[in-house]
């Protein structure tokens, strides 16, 4: 009888339970799953330690080669164009180039975004909020959060920054490896003192008990407590769709790269389990002391993004033929870099900095917004992307706003009443 | 006073007055609360039962708690938000495997170096500002051996932090002057020690620099890039809103410097003749505030003058024992804690706190917290409480030490990229719940059914391996309301249909394992997960 016993199964018998009683009634409380989802997904990169943005907006002369007053390039790069997009080329990274060649049909660059702080804790803050506010979730705790469909890891934080704010339950962080010995029970087998894992007929039925209970203490509550409370139940549903679906995630191939954990977040995607994901990009970012590994850190982390498109464009999305078509990228870092090289050929906090967005719902082969030859940010049209005077000066709150349009969120909700910098948008959603 | 004044002549915010709205919980239910907060653990069940019959009991027990042994670690994980030094990887340049240590161990012992302070200053009732007046650090054997520290010839040394000095020169201004704190907030060359006055200000002060929002005008940014940055903060009234004040206090913190030739040990290294080097860097003299000061020790007795210390541990405090992030509308609510805190012991605080009916809430019309919950840390803490089982990886706290990063999947902080906990129960902590629930319930099952161990049984002292559910309903149905009992801390209400439930569930498991020893670990394991485990 319970080598058939599905999760599923439960938690459709649960919610007949729920319904019952005033647990109907409340908002977010045993939602079941639709069986598929038009939502977009979102991947994001995060170079932590503040990364270089002149590769991004290089500044170089008509000739491509020299550097324009203002600026230092890295020595020995050059000006890499394709189509609209322009980055600086050099011998040290090749992965961007090739990267451009492939995909700049589907990438768009943001360029002087104003980070508000010159420093890595607050830059990161700001870049991933929009704000200085603690409570603020970031981006994708926001889109996570709001999706068709109640997501079992509605944001998986493998690794990078993470500002939950007020919607905790819906962040996972996965760093670490635990994650997968959690699901699996294998964990208990690794500690200090192991224990058996439980058979699944037994682990089942232990969780439909503790669902009913907690079911029944959620409708005790009222108000602030209620709501947590739901929280739990809907993460004891999420828990238990995940145990369930085990070995087809795909997340016992855990490696510790940022591809591996691309590719895990990718998968988790496809099967539904997630919406969004934060990876760290590997490298030095922070480079007071020289700027001579940025290229090479570069290289690899564009060799790594092209395998990402490759995967994405095979993949089957849910609503259509590829998951690129489904799957936003943004990769970006909490501050940019000065100009100028300091004493030690290096570059040191900068509040401007470029951005990189990728696929799904993004506008292809274009540059929104400028920076001058000092690299600080031009004002700018929102909606064109284009240089002009009266125009804003793009900040990270733009970009995000959009982020949220993109993903059929109301930005008037978190940000009230900041335009979103529209011109990324395929759609002009 | 006159901010709060102020506040109200704008019209910015409608504060509510303290203590309304809120719907206090249940007697049993508050001194749970109150266990878990100053003690890390629930009561007793002989506490839970005084408490139960006379409410009016929850003062006596407020100040029983506050002397509880534990009640100084308790407060002091509140301010570890504030300092974020147990990242596990602070900088060890020394070869501990060679005095036989390991690298995670050294780095938890440095880690507490401040910390040990904020923990003898609760202990002992010592006022507030000794944080930053205390002329004297705190050491163990392995801080003092890493720091070059003289710590105390002690008799039977058990090896906790103890009053100890630096021997090279340095005056001893508490926090101000403790190599850890600097170790964990360096400061680049190029920045002059402002890393390090931003940090004084946001621990000390609850006041982050980087947290307010910076626009440039492009003249600024200009000048920035073709002259002497410097120059262009001096000059630029932008630029001195923070700078005017940040300046001054970087200065102090020329002991501590940056590399030198690439030897980052120098930034572990104090050398008092490098403290007039902010002539050679930013060029601010040593101040606090547009007042003059000469040195560290006399920036610590400017620090120790300014309300705003105070005020800080206050919300610091506040924050961390009742899950809220308070704004100016909380004001009002904290104006009694503010009082309290008048004799400068964080104990009068926080029993001011948790005598307030904002704390004692489970219901507020507001909308504010009113059911908190536990950290991973303080999980593992309960259920050991309750079963005796400890979840260990290598000999250390799964969820304490952050084994694999399961604190912070559970909601923890990391302090390096994690430094704000999360009080929501998120997919990470319920998994955590039911793997640790699963693993000290089958302990538990086996120690207590053992035949060898009878009279020693930890939860199952009412049934043996002889009885079934059919042989001895009753006693059946006694232990697991005992269960619950034992661990929520409530009682199953009249009529409930768990016991029914959990019956069942210890036959359907006995039927496919075929042991009444994991039939009873299912049982234990689901009362392990209960809500009230995780909530209060």
């Amino acid at each position: 009888m319970f080598g058939k016993f599905s999760r599923r199964d439960l938690l459709s018998g649960l919610a007949s339970f729920a319904a019952l009683g005033t647990l109907g009634t409340m908002a977010g409380v045993s939602r079941q799953a639709k069986a598929a989802s038009g939502d977009r997904k979102f991947l994001f990169f995060f170079a932590s330690g503040g990364w270089d943005a002149t590769p991004l907006d290089p500044k170089f002369a008509e000739d491509g080669v020299s550097p324009v007053m203002g600026t230092d390039m890295d020595p020995d790069t050059v000006l890499g164009v394709r189509g609209n997009l322009t980055w600086s080329s050099g011998v040290d990274r090749r992965g961007m180039d090739a990267f451009f060649e492939r995909w700049g049909g589907y990438s768009h660059l943001v360029r002087g975004v104003n980070v508000h702080s010159a420093g890595h804790e607050s830059g990161m803050q700001w870049m991933m909020t929009g704000s200085s506010a603690s409570s603020i979730p970031d981006w994708p705790t926001i889109l996570a959060s709001h999706g068709s469909i109640d997501y079992p890891m509605p944001h998986l934080v493998f690794s990078g920054p993470a500002y939950p704010g007020n919607l905790g339950s819906a962040v996972v962080r996965g760093g670490g490896g635990s994650l997968l010995q959690l699901i699996d029970g294998s964990i208990n087998g690794r500690v200090d003192r192991p224990q058996e894992v439980l058979p699944t007929p037994m682990d089942s039925m232990t969780d439909a008990l503790v669902y009913e209970r907690a079911a029944r203490f959620a409708a005790t509550k009222t108000g602030f407590a209620q709501q947590r409370a739901g929280d739990l139940l809907s993460n004891l549903e999420r828990a238990m769709e995940l145990e369930g679906r085990r070995f087809e995630a795909g997340l016992d191939r855990n490696g510790g790269s940022m591809l591996d954990q691309a590719l895990m977040a990718i998968e988790v995607m496809r099967l539904g389990l997630s919406r969004c994901a934060m990876i760290n990009i590997p490298g030095g970012w922070d480079t007071h002391g020289g700027n001579q590994n940025v290229g090479r850190q570069l290289h690899e982390f564009f060799l790594d993004l092209d395998a990402i498109l490759d995967v994405l464009e095979v993949t089957p999305g849910t609503t259509s033929a590829r998951l690129l078509d489904e799957v936003t990228i943004v990769c970006t870092s909490e501050l940019g870099r000065t100009p100028k090289f300091n004493g030690s050929g290096g570059r040191d906090h900068w509040p401007y900095t470029s951005m990189l967005l990728v696929g799904s719902g993004i506008r292809g082969n274009r540059v929104s917004g400028s920076t001058d030859e000092s690299f600080v940010s031009m004002p700018t049209n929102l909606d064109t992307g284009l240089e002009e005077e009266g125009g804003e000066t793009i900040g990270t709150e733009h970009v995000g706003t959009a982020l949220l349009q993109l993903g059929e969120v109301d930005p008037e909700q978190f940000l009230p009443g900041v335009p979103a910098l529209r011109s990324v948008l395929r759609n002009g959603a | 006073m006159r901010t709060w004044l102020l506040m109200f002549a704008w019209g910015c915010v409608e504060p509510l007055e303290a203590d309304e709205g809120w719907t206090l919980l249940e007697p049993r239910e508050q001194l749970i609360r109150l266990s878990v907060d100053l003690r890390g653990v629930h009561p007793s069940e002989s506490d839970l039962q005084l408490v139960d019959e006379n409410p009016a009991l929850y003062t006596d027990f407020v100040e029983r708690y506050l002397q509880d042994p534990r009640f100084p670690d308790q407060i002091t994980d509140r301010f570890h938000v504030q300092y974020l030094t147990r990242t596990g990887d602070l900088a060890v340049d020394a070869d501990v495997e060679a005095f036989g240590l390991e690298e995670d161990e050294v780095a938890a012992s440095l880690a507490e170096e401040p910390l040990a302070l904020i923990r003898q200053i609760v202990a002992e009732d010592l006022p507030y500002e000794q944080v930053v007046l205390a002329d004297y650090t705190m050491a163990d054997p392995i801080t003092a051996w890493m720091w070059g520290i003289e710590r105390p010839v002690v008799e039977d040394d058990t090896g906790e932090f103890l009053p100890s000095h630096y021997v090279d020169g340095r005056e001893h201004a508490g926090v101000l002057t403790m190599t850890t704190l600097w170790t964990r907030y360096p400061s680049a060359g190029v920045n002059g020690n402002r890393h390090r006055a931003n940090a004084v200000s946001r621990i000390l002060l609850c006041d982050d620099y980087l947290a307010r929002p910076v626009s440039f005008a492009r003249t600024q940014i200009d000048a920035l890039t073709s002259g002497d940055p410097e120059d262009v903060i001096r000059e630029t009234p932008t630029c001195q809103s923070c700078h005017s004040s940040l300046d001054p206090l970087a200065a102090h913190f020329y002991g501590f410097w940056w590399e030198v030739d690439g030897d980052f040990r120098e930034q572990t290294t104090y050398r008092p003749e490098d403290e007039p080097l902010w002539r050679d860097h930013a060029d601010k003299p040593p101040g606090y505030f547009g007042r003059p000061t000469q040195g560290i020790r006399e920036l610590a007795d400017q620090i120790a003058e300014d309300q705003r210390l105070r005020q800080c541990a206050v919300k610091t405090v506040f924050e961390g024992l009742t899950q809220r992030t308070t704004s100016d509308e909380d004001w009002a609510e904290l104006a009694p804690h503010r009082a309290a805190f008048e004799s400068g012991v964080i104990r009068d605080l926080v029993r001011s706190i948790v005598l307030s009916e904002g704390y004692r809430a489970g219901a507020d019309e507001h909308d504010r917290v009113t059911l908190k919950m536990v950290s991973p840390a303080t999980l593992e803490s309960i259920v050991y409480q309750k079963t005796g089982y400890r979840w260990t990886m290598d000999g250390r706290k799964a969820l304490s030490a952050n084994v694999n990063g399961l604190a912070v999947l559970g909601g923890g902080i990391d302090a390096r990229f994690v430094t704000h906990p999360s009080h929501d129960p998120s997919v990470g902590m319920v998994l955590i719940q039911e793997r640790l629930a699963q693993a000290a319930a089958q302990a538990v099952a086996a120690h207590d059914l053992d035949p060898e161990r009878e009279g020693e049984a930890v939860l199952l002292a009412l049934v043996n391996l002889d009885m079934t559910p059919e042989s001895h309903p009753a006693e059946f149905a006694q232990q697991i309301n005992a269960l619950y009992l034992e661990i929520t801390g409530i009682p199953l209400p009249e009529g409930d249909p768990q016991p029914e439930a959990l019956v069942d569930l210890w036959k359907r498991a006995y039927s496919v394992e075929g042991s009444k020893e994991m039939a009873w670990s299912a049982v234990i394991s689901v009362v392990l997960r209960d809500p009230r485990l995780l909530f209060y």
